[in-house]
């Protein structure tokens, strides 16, 4: 039939490419191997810790190290679990991986190990001890926003709660953090509890729907996963006077920390309801540098450094006295201290802004934005 | 096929050919397979060892296992979608009930009750569709969130211990450097639906599925056939369970909901046909690995981020068509159909070409005349029984629903801020019912509303950025992008015959990517004054001005559907596709237009959301796919098409906003709100029930 024949043309090809192949691998020797396995792609977050990712990578300091591949997972646990797999295959030195779930990778993981793979994982938590975890303390974001809403309202009032994607441990440490605080002062009630998927659109509907039936009249504070900037729009469009915005807990969107300015300030391509407001916030964030943090170990971790399993990051909490707006977001400014982007520079409200550690002075508000590294 | 079948009087010589014509979708299924297999291992660098082989095998088994339920649920007529949560809660139920302290699991125990698990689970859906004869989609759906809370209240959050035993055991070897394990496993299960298949039941199966109705007049019982199939499914996907217990050694709420749309397209694939009665699981097994390869594919063709869905789609997309490659499919159908219309053009005898006159039998006269009198028209309720039997039972729920709110929460019958609520909440559904029921109605499903939505609403808020005078040219490009998009959905299905579901999921991934590269993960840009102003201002402090243009969209979308000859088409269609092009309907023109339509509704709804929120983020339209599934099966109408009334989906579109708002309103648990929420549901769709079969 002829079949054979090509097979064996075909198969004579593949040897040939794989030559190829081997010969780019062995120019490429010098540099670690470094894969990322993404979770699902498409939200904000995920898309700015990848930016941020890609931007250390790029960096000088590094480009001439690393050699970093960029794959994504989507939201199904069992393709992390064949990716990382495929990854340890083909040789990689590190894996820095967002796991879809905390416990569901831990045996794919413990097999890298094996082989002497580091795994790192960025902002959630992989429960396997072999595995190096860069994230913040959940529980202590939950209880700092809970306690700083408590103290805003002297320990009496109606609130609402709107929480993250449910079934997660993030979501059920903080909720659980947050509530053992408010136990503890009984004239402080929830009134309304809704599951807000950590989305800007998903916390408006939301609170249409618990609106509904109830008015911002009777309501004293805000405890939010996400949607704080949301939260203050929707009071804003409903006609009240930005004196008089309920005081919100919660995300660290930028949007949301431009509000906290002092209504008045001067900002460059700020429009309401993406202005300053003078809004009373306490605004945390699970940071979205953690990825690129987690690349930075990874390499020291292979060339021999010792790097420790967990790394907790400092919960980056802003609130109205800390608040500080910045020119141009370059990583030297705020490491000055200011923590908030203008609309012009951050078109997106939703965008997070907690983009500042010590650590990594390689990744500035470009690389946020574009994938850019600083200078 | 049929000739094969009918007129072969040496079983020797035909049964080969036979065989073959009959199992030609998973024979291709295991050719695209063997293919893709050998693409890895050309372009990876070292050849592909047992090792790998035996990763392969373990990855894609779980999938796998939950395929090969839902294709005999598929074969039977019916739609399964409560599979993901099963897998969740099995695992659940496995990972907090296993004691870490004692020494040893019995794997046969724990195979059993996760096994139990979902037969359990597959004899409440059985009992619903097949007892109760209700469709099998909302049932399910309903199953869905009730097991997602369920699950919740089993293990609130990660975590819990399955011992390692399951993990030796389901990973290991069978035959160590031959044969692992996962390949017997699903080597067992296939073998017994050979055995299955080969009793009367299995061919009591397929013919429930080919026509349920020819089925029980030959003395099949169908209740007890589809209450089977059920169970027997259950069964599978809670071995599937277990597998991934074994997989992970620990358990997740959320680890199997991801699964339930690659199990489709993985069915699909396979060469099992939506609608039952052809194909078979083995192909989907085939299937479900060809998902799974793709990871490895993208891996080692180093495909960056942002393009992988758009590859992963477009694989789909050719995979499905290798697989439909042969004289009789719908590509040579058509190009053959295009070669003879091209030779009566040359000949001029096309009909467009004769002279116009008027060709119609002169049999009756026209039926306004025949009219009498005597005979009136009959009465309202009577002429529209049949669509006041199937929408009503949504609005009598809302009603209920809506006095419990009054009751329970206060301030919402006479107060105009929870009318105004509902109806600016109902909007996106509304609007999504129409595309979305439209394509319902034609037996039909598109499962491109997510992304549609998402890059709709991003292109939108990019070019607009603020200004009101940029809407009068973002818009228009806005929805010619939409119709563009609704015509490359209605031409892969209509003339490269690629199936619905498999050509709007690669669909889907496409344009998930292409919003990614649009946005570069950062979308930028919000929506104008005048824009927020319509989905958010209230004028005279009561009404939102969306809420006057949905009576509008309302109004037209009746119209839309029950008085133009599209409409009727589209019924036409729904009803038999053969009995429809017979007489002489446009059907591929009608196709791509309900394609076209329903892109354009999700755009609209990306735009509103846009609007809404003031801004555009991605994945902005991902919990409105499986919603606008149920809306239009709640209000009445029928998965397969053919039957539903607009007026309907939009009972079940205020019926499930106003259970959302008085679920959101409560301060109950997300699980039992889940709970509640798949139960009220399921209430409602009881008044649907089909009639008992004559």
């Amino acid at each position: 039939m002829g079949i054979g024949s090509k097979v064996r043309r075909l198969a004579l090809l593949a040897g040939m490419a794989a030559c190829a192949f081997g010969l780019s691998a062995a120019q490429a020797a010098e540099k670690h191997k470094i894969f990322l396995s993404m979770s699902y792609i498409g939200n904000d977050w995920q898309a700015e810790a990848a930016n941020m990712v890609k931007a250390m990578a790029a960096h000088k300091s590094l480009a001439d190290k690393v050699d970093l591949q960029v794959q994504v997972a989507g939201p199904n646990a069992q393709r992390q679990i064949q990716q990382i797999n495929a990854m340890v295959q083909s040789g990689a030195e590190a894996i820095v991986v967002y796991p879809i779930s905390p416990t569901a990778l831990n045996q794919v993981v413990k097999n890298a190990c094996d082989k002497g793979v580091k795994v790192f994982a960025y902002d959630a938590e992989i429960t396997e001890p072999c595995a190096y975890n860069v994230h913040i303390d959940q529980l202590e974001a939950g209880r700092v926003t809970a306690e700083w809403l408590v103290k805003k309202l002297n320990g009496k009032g109606n609130i609402i709660a709107i929480t993250g994607v449910p079934g997660t441990s993030v979501d059920d440490q903080r909720t659980k953090a947050a509530k053992e605080v408010f136990a503890k002062y009984p004239d402080i009630k929830i009134v309304g509890e809704a599951v807000g998927m950590w989305s800007q659109a998903v916390a408006r509907t939301e609170l249409s729907k618990i609106l509904a039936t109830r008015n911002w009249d009777d309501i004293n504070g805000l405890w939010m996963q996400v949607g704080c900037f949301t939260a203050n729009s929707m009071q804003l469009e409903a006609g009240k006077k930005t004196s008089e915005l309920l005081p919100c807990a919660g995300e660290g969107s930028n949007g949301g920390r431009i509000q906290m300015l002092p209504e008045g300030t001067a900002v460059e391509g700020a429009a309401a309801p993406y202005a300053p407001a003078g809004a009373q916030r306490i605004s945390y964030a699970s940071p979205p540098y953690s990825g690129a943090l987690a690349l930075k170990l990874a390499v020291e971790a292979i060339e021999g450094k010792d790097v420790p399993k967990t790394t907790i990051l400092p919960l980056p909490v802003v609130t109205n006295e800390t608040i500080k707006l910045c020119d141009e977001g370059t990583w030297a400014e705020m490491k000055a201290g200011c923590n908030a982007f203008k609309p012009s520079l951050v078109s997106n409200p939703g965008w997070f802004a907690s983009i500042f550690s010590d650590q990594t002075p390689e990744v500035g508000l470009a690389a946020a934005l574009v994938g850019q590294p600083e200078e | 096929m049929s000739s094969a079948a009918s007129s072969s009087p040496v079983p020797g010589r035909f049964g080969l050919r036979r065989a073959l014509v009959r199992n030609r979708g998973a024979l291709i299924a295991a050719a695209v397979l063997a293919i893709l297999l050998f693409v890895v291992d050309w372009i990876s660098a070292g050849p592909l060892t047992y090792f790998d082989v035996s990763f392969l095998s373990s990855g894609g088994a779980t999938s796998a296992l939950a395929a090969i339920g839902q294709t005999i649920v598929i074969l039977s007529g019916g739609f399964d979608l409560s599979a993901g949560a099963v897998i969740s809660l099995v695992n659940a139920v496995l990972a907090s009930s296993m004691d870490p302290m004692a020494p040893g699991a019995s794997i046969i125990l724990w195979t059993a009750v996760g096994i139990g698990v979902g037969m359990a689970v597959g004899a409440f859906n059985g009992f619903f569709i097949a007892v109760l004869r209700m469709q099998p989609i909302v049932v399910t759906l309903s199953t869905m969130f009730i097991l997602q809370g369920v699950t919740l209240l089993v293990m609130d959050k990660p975590g819990g211990f399955v011992s390692p035993d399951l993990g030796t055991f389901y990973l290991g070897d069978a035959i160590a450097g031959w044969l692992p394990m996962p390949l017997v496993v699903i080597g067992v299960v296939l073998l017994a639906w050979f055995w299955l298949k080969g009793t009367r039941f299995g061919t009591a199966l397929y013919a429930v599925g080919s026509d349920p109705d020819s089925a029980a007049s030959v003395g099949i019982n169908v209740v007890l056939v589809r209450f089977a199939v059920y169970v027997i499914a259950g069964g599978c996907y809670g071995l599937a369970g277990v597998f991934i217990s074994a997989q992970t050694g620990s358990g997740d709420p959320l680890v199997g909901n991801p699964l339930l749309l690659s199990m489709f397209a993985a069915v699909v694939v396979g060469g099992t046909r939506l609608g039952g009665g052809q194909g078979g699981p083995v192909g989907s097994v085939f299937g479900a690995y060809i998902l799974m390869i793709v990871v490895n594919i993208l891996l080692v063709l180093n495909v960056s981020a942002y393009y992988a869905t758009i590859a992963e789609g477009t694989i789909l997309v050719l995979a499905a068509l290798a697989g439909s490659i042969s004289h009789a499919s719908v590509l040579a159908v058509q190009l053959r159909a295009a070669r003879a219309r091209l030779a009566a053009w040359r000949a001029g005898i096309l009909p467009s070409q004769l002279e116009r006159v008027d060709r119609r039998l002169k049999i009756a006269e026209p039926a306004h005349a025949q009219r009498s009198p005597a005979s009136p028209r009959p009465a309202f309720h009577l002429r529209n029984a049949e669509t006041l039997r199937y929408a009503l039972p949504a609005y009598v729920c809302l009603l209920l629903i809506v006095v419990v709110t009054q009751i329970w929460l206060g301030r919402a019958i006479l107060n105009p801020g929870y009318w105004n609520s509902l109806l600016v909440l109902s909007s996106f559904l509304a609007v999504l019912a129409l595309g979305q029921g439209t394509v319902i109605l034609t037996g039909g499903l598109d499962l491109s509303v997510p992304w549609t939505i998402g890059i709709s609403g991003i292109i939108l808020a990019g070019m607009v950025n603020g200004s009101d005078a940029a809407l009068v040219y973002a818009l228009p490009v806005v929805l010619v992008m939409a119709c563009a998009i609704g015509f490359a959905n209605g031409f892969g299905i209509v003339y490269l015959g690629i199936s619905p579901i498999v050509m709007t999921l690669a669909t889907n991934g496409i344009l998930q990517g292409c919003a990614l590269l649009y946005s570069q993960g950062t979308p930028a840009g919000f929506s104008s004054p005048m824009l927020r102003w319509v989905m958010t201002a209230k004028l005279a402090g009561l009404l939102t001005p969306i809420v006057l243009l949905m009576v509008v969209f309302v109004v037209a979308a009746v119209l839309l559907l029950g008085r133009t000859p599209f409409g009727r088409r589209v019924y036409g269609i729904g009803n038999g596709l053969r009995a429809a092009r017979l007489s002489g309907i446009g059907v591929e023109r009608t196709l791509i237009l309900v394609y076209m339509l329903s892109a354009v509704c999700a755009a609209v709804v990306g735009i509103m959301l846009t609007g809404f929120s003031g801004q555009a983020s991605l994945g902005m339209g991902d919990d409105y796919l499986l919603p606008s599934i149920a809306v239009v099966v709640v209000g009445g109408a029928l998965i397969t098409g053919g039957r539903g009334h607009y007026l309907g989906m939009l009972g079940g579109v205020l019926l499930l906003t106003a259970l959302q708002m008085l679920l959101a309103g409560t301060t109950l648990p997300y699980a039992t709100r889940a709970i509640l929420y798949g139960l009220v549901v399921l209430g409602a769709v009881m008044a649907l029930r089909e009639r008992r079969l004559q």
